[in-house]
């Protein structure tokens, strides 16, 4: 379950474009996420963030250009065998399922598990071990998360915050290579996003994870991020550490705004 | 089962239905036949439309399949099986019907699915009402007892005396419908409470989340409609052994209509609850032809005057029951079952201290309206 010895891969996100009905979401885009880094993309609202990580999970078909993992070409891909790789993500807008917060995170250990239909329904004794043993390593993820209290706990009566933890704590139930965060603070307060920044980064210590972040929250990304891309209408305008993106001048006029959208100026 | 019965909950419960062939007439084993078969139907239908929120209108279709399947291939004509191995073939014929229209089960979502099923009930009234060789045309066909080891569920072949009641066909056909549900109720809450069950529940509340997290949308789509398929089949094979001879009538759109309204009801999405909801749906029209001569504005069944009969007044309640229901408690009467254990001052003490600070979030939700 929890031996991936093997370090994580390189994603890497070359000329990808993608078209809405006249609207150029993604326009050749490329950036590479170091394997083991965390990789912050940024930019202002409908700059296409989320477009790139539905083509990531593989939500959404590019009409050109390749995702690789390790090699692997992932827009060829059902989105439930890109999970099956390792890549788990989780949503701006919440979405968990009913049941209890371990339900949920159970949901996370589906790709690690075996037991279909005639095993459960038969209680086989592979099916009942095998939910047991992945049921305490949830545990300790809820634990790890600070969901620990809240493991048995309806996930309809939790509050944002803790919604927002258990997409993350479900997330980390794959055991993923590679965790997409979308806007993982958004709606929190000071003290849950300066929490949820430590659980970001102890986990992607202990467990040796890439991660690729979009977030709107400058000091997270600032804190967190090994290398940041910044979209603008679709195209991205800068690679570099925090620091670099911070000075480049394209990246200012993206966020400032000037009369100048973005086009190829200067 | 065994967890259930080690907690006690079930025990006086099995121990009860076990005991009832002594003490109750015909009638009332016959109603509960049809109620377990019933209820073993609407788990399936349960599965498919609470848990993976695919709705089906051609359930009917499958019980047909189940029930015709067991008469001709334990039956003359037909193969002449052993009715025990047919039985079995039967339920895997469900199964497999199920599975041949699964391109569209996997791939259609909820009401539209319904639509499409729609066609299935009236095809397959139409194939009972041609295929004579099979099915024996309007007039239908017998269905042959069930034998097992030597022992038949009918009325002779071994005469049976236990603790001086005779055990004519009601009797042994109450422990044959017990065991079947016993069987139904164990295999369903393993599979809504295993991994089968949380990835139908996902594929219901949200399609992408159930992809990112590695389900394969379409295959527990067609796997749900397979699997209430089978139960569909058990479940009509036991109500053909209850009936003793099948017609194609029987299977038509008002019984795909009923066990929507069983497991409404009953709750969406909980064995209980659907058990509840098709013991209901079936008892109420059976007690009401019963009971018609003390019932206000019910005629007597077979006569001719101007009042409503039973069948129909029975169906004008559980409408009523269906309005009410989805007005005053949306999750069915397994719903207001655990709303009201909540409310019993003795339970909640016994589980406060074991889940103290759940208890405290799950209250004011009883409130909101």
């Amino acid at each position: 379950m929890t031996d991936r010895t093997t370090p994580p891969p390189e994603l890497a996100v070359q000329d990808v474009t993608v078209r809405f009905a006249g609207l150029t979401a993604l326009d050749d885009v490329s950036f590479t996420v170091a394997p083991g880094s965390v990789h912050a993309v940024i930019g202002p609202n409908g700059a296409g963030k989320s477009t790139c990580f539905n083509v990531l999970s593989g939500l959404c078909r590019p009409a050109s250009g390749t995702v690789r993992l390790d090699g692997t070409d992932l827009t060829r891909l059902a989105p439930h065998r890109i999970a099956r790789l390792g890549v788990a993500r989780t949503f701006q807008n919440i979405v968990t399922t009913e049941g209890t917060v371990a339900d949920n995170l159970m949901l996370g250990r589906h790709a690690l598990t075996r037991a279909g239909f005639a095993a459960s329904a038969l209680h086989l004794p592979s099916a009942v071990r095998e939910q047991r043993a992945h049921r305490d390593r949830a545990r300790e993820i809820a634990e790890l998360t600070g969901l620990g209290d809240l493991f048995d706990t309806p996930v309809a009566v939790l509050s944002y915050g803790d919604r927002k933890r258990v997409e993350f704590a479900r997330a980390l139930c794959l055991e993923p290579r590679v965790l997409l965060l979308d806007e993982p603070v958004a709606g929190m307060n000071g003290a849950e996003r300066v929490r949820t920044a430590e659980v970001i980064r102890d986990v992607r210590q202990q467990l040796g994870l890439s991660v690729v972040l979009v977030e709107h929250d400058m000091g997270l990304v600032m804190r967190l991020a090994d290398e940041v891309t910044v979209l603008d209408f679709g195209r991205a305008i800068a690679h570099g550490t925090p620091e670099e993106v911070r000075r480049d001048p394209e990246v200012l006029r993206a966020y400032l705004g000037t009369d100048d959208t973005g086009e190829d100026a200067a | 089962m065994s967890d259930l019965l080690k907690r006690g909950r079930l025990l006086p419960l099995v121990l009860l239905l076990a005991a009832l062939p002594f003490y109750v007439d015909a009638f009332w084993l016959r109603i509960g036949l049809f109620a377990m078969a019933a209820a073993i139907g609407a788990v399936g239908l349960g599965l498919l439309a609470g848990t993976a929120g695919q709705l089906s209108l051609g359930h009917a279709f499958f019980l047909a399949v189940g029930a015709y399947g067991y008469a001709w291939l334990a039956g003359e004509p037909g193969p002449g099986l052993p009715p025990a191995l047919a039985l079995v073939l039967a339920v895997l014929l469900a199964g497999a019907a199920g599975g041949l229209f699964s391109p569209l089960a996997g791939r259609v979502k909820g009401i539209y699915l319904g639509v499409a099923t729609l066609a299935l009930v009236f095809l397959g009234h139409h194939v009972l009402l041609t295929a004579d060789s099979v099915t024996g045309g309007f007039n239908g066909r017998s269905v042959p007892p069930l034998t097992l080891g030597g022992f038949t569920f009918a009325d002779t072949d071994p005469e049976l005396v236990v603790l001086g009641v005779p055990f004519g066909a009601e009797e042994r056909l109450w422990y044959l419908g017990l065991a079947l549900f016993a069987l139904t109720w164990v295999t369903a809450r393993g599979i809504l409470r295993g991994r089968p069950g949380r990835a139908l529940v996902a594929v219901r509340d949200s399609e992408t989340a159930a992809a990112v997290m590695g389900v394969d949308v379409a295959r527990y789509r067609s796997a749900a409609f397979v699997v209430s398929s089978m139960y569909a089949g058990l479940a009509g094979a036991l109500l053909a052994l209850g009936f003793r001879r099948i017609v194609p009538d029987y299977f038509g759109l008002a019984l795909s209509v009923d066990y929507l309204a069983m497991i409404v009801i009953g709750g969406l999405g909980s064995v209980a609850g659907a058990t509840a909801g098709a013991v209901f749906v079936t008892a109420l029209p059976l007690l009401m032809t019963r009971y018609a001569d003390h019932l206000p504005l019910v005629a007597a069944p077979g006569s001719t005057g101007g009042a409503v009969g039973p069948t129909e007044a029975a169906r004008y309640l559980y409408g009523a029951a269906i309005v009410l229901i989805l007005l005053y408690a949306p999750d069915g009467l397994h719903g207001l079952a655990r709303r009201l254990r909540a409310r019993v001052p003795g339970r909640r003490a016994k589980a406060a201290p074991a889940t103290a600070p759940t208890a405290a979030p799950a209250r004011p939700k009883e409130h909101t309206p």
